[in-house]
C-alpha cells in the first residue's frame, strides 16, 4: 500500500486517491485475495495509520488442490461456455491461476465449442448482489398482466432452465421464495441494503423446483406429419406420441410454451390444456392483426 | 440449405484489466519457482501469451517486494532474478523471492463460473463420469477463497444424436441423416462431422457436407434417422479452418424492416447486420433483418407475438401475416 502513501498530499484534498485506494481493496479482494486489516497496538479505532496484510494459508490453494491434465482440459471447456460479460474474464481468470500449478490439457478428439449466451441486462448486476449479499429491487412484468409491479426480494441464485436464466429469491413483503424469468425483468436493477443470511444449497433447489414444475406442465399437441413441428417437438426432452400425430410436451411456462407453437402457424394445433389453446390462438390473432 | 443465420455481432471481451495483470503475476510467479530455470518462450508457450507479456512481467516482479520490519525495502525484502540469464538467454531463473510463492486461491466468482460451465457440459456423454465431475466441482469450491457464487446451468444436447456423432469421429467415418430444413424441405445428407457446438439449450453439428461439397451447420433437432456410414471421412478437424461464428450471411440474403420493442432488439440481434440503421418510432426500435427466405422469418416472427412487427417489404409483411391466419384457421 505504500504507493498511496507518497502520494499523500497532507492537508490536501485526497478524496480522489481515497475512493482509488478503495477501489484496489476490492478488487483485491474479489479476485479471491483476502485482505486483513491490522489496527496498529494501543491505538483501537485510530483508522490512520491501519495496515493490511494477505494472510498466508487463506491465500494459496490448499495442497490437495491438484488436477490431472483431463481435469485441466474439461475446465479449459468449462471457461470456453462463458464467452460474453464478466464470467469470461472471471473464468479466464480462473484458468491462468491453474496453470501455476504446472499442468496443461490435452487436446480433446472431438472439437466442441459450448456457450452460455448472456441476453438478459439483469444477469450481471444480479450476480453482483447475490455476491455482494445485497437486497436488489427490480420491475417485473407477468405475462398476462398490463404493467410491470416493483419487487424487492433477498436474491438467492441464478439458474439457468430449459436454456432460459431464472432467478430464485425470497420476497421481502410476504417472505415466499419465488422463481422470477430474467427476460421479464424490465428497466434497472437496483441493489438495497445488506440482505440477511439464508444459508443452503439455493442453485440445487432452485433446478429441482423447476424441474417439478416441468414434470408438472403436459401439453397435447397435433402435429402435421413430417413438419418442422413435428421434428422439433418430438425431439425436445421428455416428449411423447401418446397417439398417432398427438405429442405429449413439457412446458415450465406457459406464455413462453404459447410464443413457440404460434411461431410453428399451421403446423400445430393445441389440444389441451385450454388455457395453452386460448393463449396460442390470442398469439395468432395478434400477429394477423399486426400484419394486415 | 442448412440453417443459416447472421453473425452474432463482435463479443465484448473486455481487455485485460489491472486485476487480469494482478492474477497473471500471483500465477506466473510460483509457477517459475517451480522451474528452476525457463526460457521466456517457454513460458509464453505454457500461459498462452506473448513472450513480451513474459518478460515485461518478469521485469516487474523483479522490482517487487514487500516492506520489512523497518517500513522500508532492504535488498531481502524484494524479488531478484538472474539478470544475465534474462538479458543474454532469454532464461528466467529466480534468484530471491519474497511472500507469494504458492499458487493463489480462486475467488468466488472465479470457481462459481468454472462451476457452471461444468454443470453445462456434464450431459456430454463423454462426460458421462457424473462422480468425475462432482469431485472437481467439489475441489474448485474447496480451492475457492469464498463460497462460489450461486449460479447453475442445467440441461444438455439429444445425447443419442451426439452419441453417434462422437462414434463417426471416432472411427474416422461420415454421418448419414435425414435433415428438415427452415424451408421445410427434407434431404439425405453424408457428413464429415468436424465440430459440436452449442447456444444455451441449442444444439448444433459443423460439419463438411457432401451433398453441398461445403461447410455446413446443421441443428440436432432438425436431424433423424442418423448412421454411422462405412465410408471413411474426408475432411478432419485439422485441415478445415472453422468460422469462429456459427452463422454467416451470404449474398443472397433479404433484408426486412421491422418495428420491434426495445426489450427484444438483443433477442433479434443475430439477424441484425452490422451498421444497420435503428431508429426510434414511438415506443418501438425500427431497424432491418437480413434472413436468407421468408420461411424463416414466418416462423421468427410469429414468434414473438405483440413484440416485433414487420414494416417492409409487403411480401414479407403478407407472408407473416398468411402463415399466422393459417395457424388460426386450425382453431376454426
Amino acid at each position: 500500500m505504500r504507493g498511496y502513501a507518497q502520494r499523500y498530499v497532507p492537508g490536501g484534498d485526497n478524496a480522489n486517491l481515497e475512493r482509488q485506494f478503495e477501489r484496489d481493496k476490492d478488487d483485491i479482494r474479489e479476485l479471491g485475495v483476502p485482505l486483513e486489516t491490522i489496527e496498529p497496538l494501543g491505538e483501537p479505532g485510530d483508522n490512520h495509520n491501519l495496515r493490511y496484510r494477505i494472510p498466508k494459508g487463506a491465500y494459496e490453494l490448499p495442497d490437495d488442490i491438484r488436477f490431472d491434465s483431463d481435469e485441466v482440459a474439461l475446465l479449459g471447456l468449462a471457461a470456453m461456455a462463458w464467452r460474453e460479460g464478466s464470467l469470461n474474464a472471471e473464468s479466464r481468470r480462473a484458468l491462468v491461476k491453474l496453470r501455476a500449478l504446472g499442468i496443461s490439457a490435452d487436446e480433446p478428439v472431438l472439437g466442441y465449442a459450448p456457450r452460455l449466451r448472456l441476453r438478459d441486462a439483469a444477469f450481471e448486476p444480479l450476480t453482483q448482489v447475490i455476491d455482494r449479499r445485497q437486497l436488489v429491487r427490480f420491475d417485473y412484468l407477468k405475462p398476462g398482466e398490463a404493467r410491470a409491479r416493483t419487487r424487492e426480494v433477498i436474491p438467492l441464485a441464478l439458474v439457468q432452465y430449459d436454456g432460459r436464466w431464472h432467478l430464485s429469491a425470497e420476497e421481502v413483503a410476504t417472505g415466499e421464495r419465488k422463481t422470477f424469468l430474467l427476460r421479464r425483468i424490465v428497466g434497472k436493477v437496483t441493489p438495497g441494503k445488506a440482505a440477511p443470511e439464508r444459508p443452503g444449497d439455493h442453485t440445487a433447489r432452485s433446478l429441482a423446483e423447476l424441474e417439478k414444475v416441468w414434470q408438472r406442465g403436459i401439453a397435447d399437441i397435433e402435429v402435421r406429419a413430417g413438419s418442422d413441428a413435428a421434428l422439433r417437438l418430438a425431439h425436445r426432452r421428455g416428449t411423447e406420441e401418446i397417439a398417432p400425430g398427438i405429442l405429449r410436451v413439457h412446458f415450465v411456462d406457459l406464455a413462453i410454451l404459447a410464443d413457440e407453437l404460434a411461431g410453428f402457424g399451421p403446423e400445430v394445433l393445441v389440444v389441451e390444456p385450454p388455457a395453452l389453446r386460448a393463449a396460442v390462438i390470442e398469439r395468432l390473432e395478434r400477429t394477423v392483426a399486426d400484419h394486415g | 440449405m442448412a440453417d443459416k443465420r447472421h453473425r452474432t455481432p463482435a463479443r465484448s471481451v473486455p481487455p485485460p484489466g489491472s486485476r487480469d495483470k494482478l492474477a497473471f503475476l500471483l500465477a506466473l510467479v510460483p509457477w517459475l519457482l517451480e522451474h528452476d530455470r525457463v526460457s521466456v518462450q517457454e513460458a509464453a508457450a505454457h500461459f498462452v501469451v506473448s513472450e513480451d507479456d513474459i518478460r515485461a512481467s518478469v521485469s516487474l516482479v523483479a522490482m517487487s517486494g514487500v516492506p520489512g520490519s523497518t517500513a522500508t525495502y532492504q535488498h531481502e525484502d524484494l524479488f531478484d532474478i538472474d539478470w544475465d540469464a534474462f538479458e543474454q538467454d532469454d532464461e528466467i531463473a529466480i534468484t530471491q523471492h519474497v511472500a507469494i510463492d504458492e499458487a493463489p486461491r480462486l475467488s468466488a466468482r472465479e470457481a462459481a463460473a468454472l462451476i457452471a460451465g461444468l454443470q453445462y457440459l456434464q450431459s456430454l456423454p463423454e462426460n458421462a463420469d457424473r462422480a468425475a465431475i462432482r469431485g472437481l466441482v467439489e475441489k474448485l469450491s474447496r480451492g475457492a477463497s469464498g463460497t462460489p457464487s450461486q449460479l447453475a446451468v442445467a440441461g444438455g444436447p439429444d445425447s443419442e444424436v451426439l452419441g453417434l456423432v462422437q462414434r463417426a469421429v471416432a472411427e474416422g467415418r461420415r454421418g448419414r441423416f435425414a435433415y428438415l430444413n427452415s424451408r421445410g424441405e427434407r434431404e439425405e445428407r453424408d457428413v464429415d462431422p468436424l465440430r459440436v457446438e452449442s447456444i444455451d439449450s441449442d444444439w448444433y453439428l459443423r460439419g463438411w457436407c457432401h451433398l453441398r461439397r461445403a461447410l455446413r451447420t446443421f441443428r440436432f433437432d432438425r436431424m433423424s434417422d442418423m448412421v454411422v456410414t462405412e465410408l471413411p471421412i474426408e475432411h478432419d478437424a485439422s485441415e478445415v479452418r472453422l468460422p469462429d461464428t456459427l452463422f454467416e450471411p451470404s449474398a443472397e440474403d433479404l433484408e426486412v424492416t421491422i418495428e420491434a420493442t426495445p426489450e427484444v432488439v438483443g433477442l433479434l440481434a443475430d439477424y441484425i447486420p452490422d451498421g444497420a440503421l435503428t431508429t426510434e418510432v414511438g415506443d418501438r426500435i425500427r431497424t432491418t433483418l437480413r434472413v436468407s427466405h421468408y420461411h424463416g422469418l414466418k416462423r421468427l416472427i410469429a414468434g414473438m407475438p405483440g413484440t416485433v412487427r414487420v414494416v417492409a417489404p409487403d411480401q414479407a409483411r403478407r407472408a407473416v401475416a398468411e402463415w399466422a391466419a393459417a395457424g388460426l384457421s386450425r382453431y376454426a
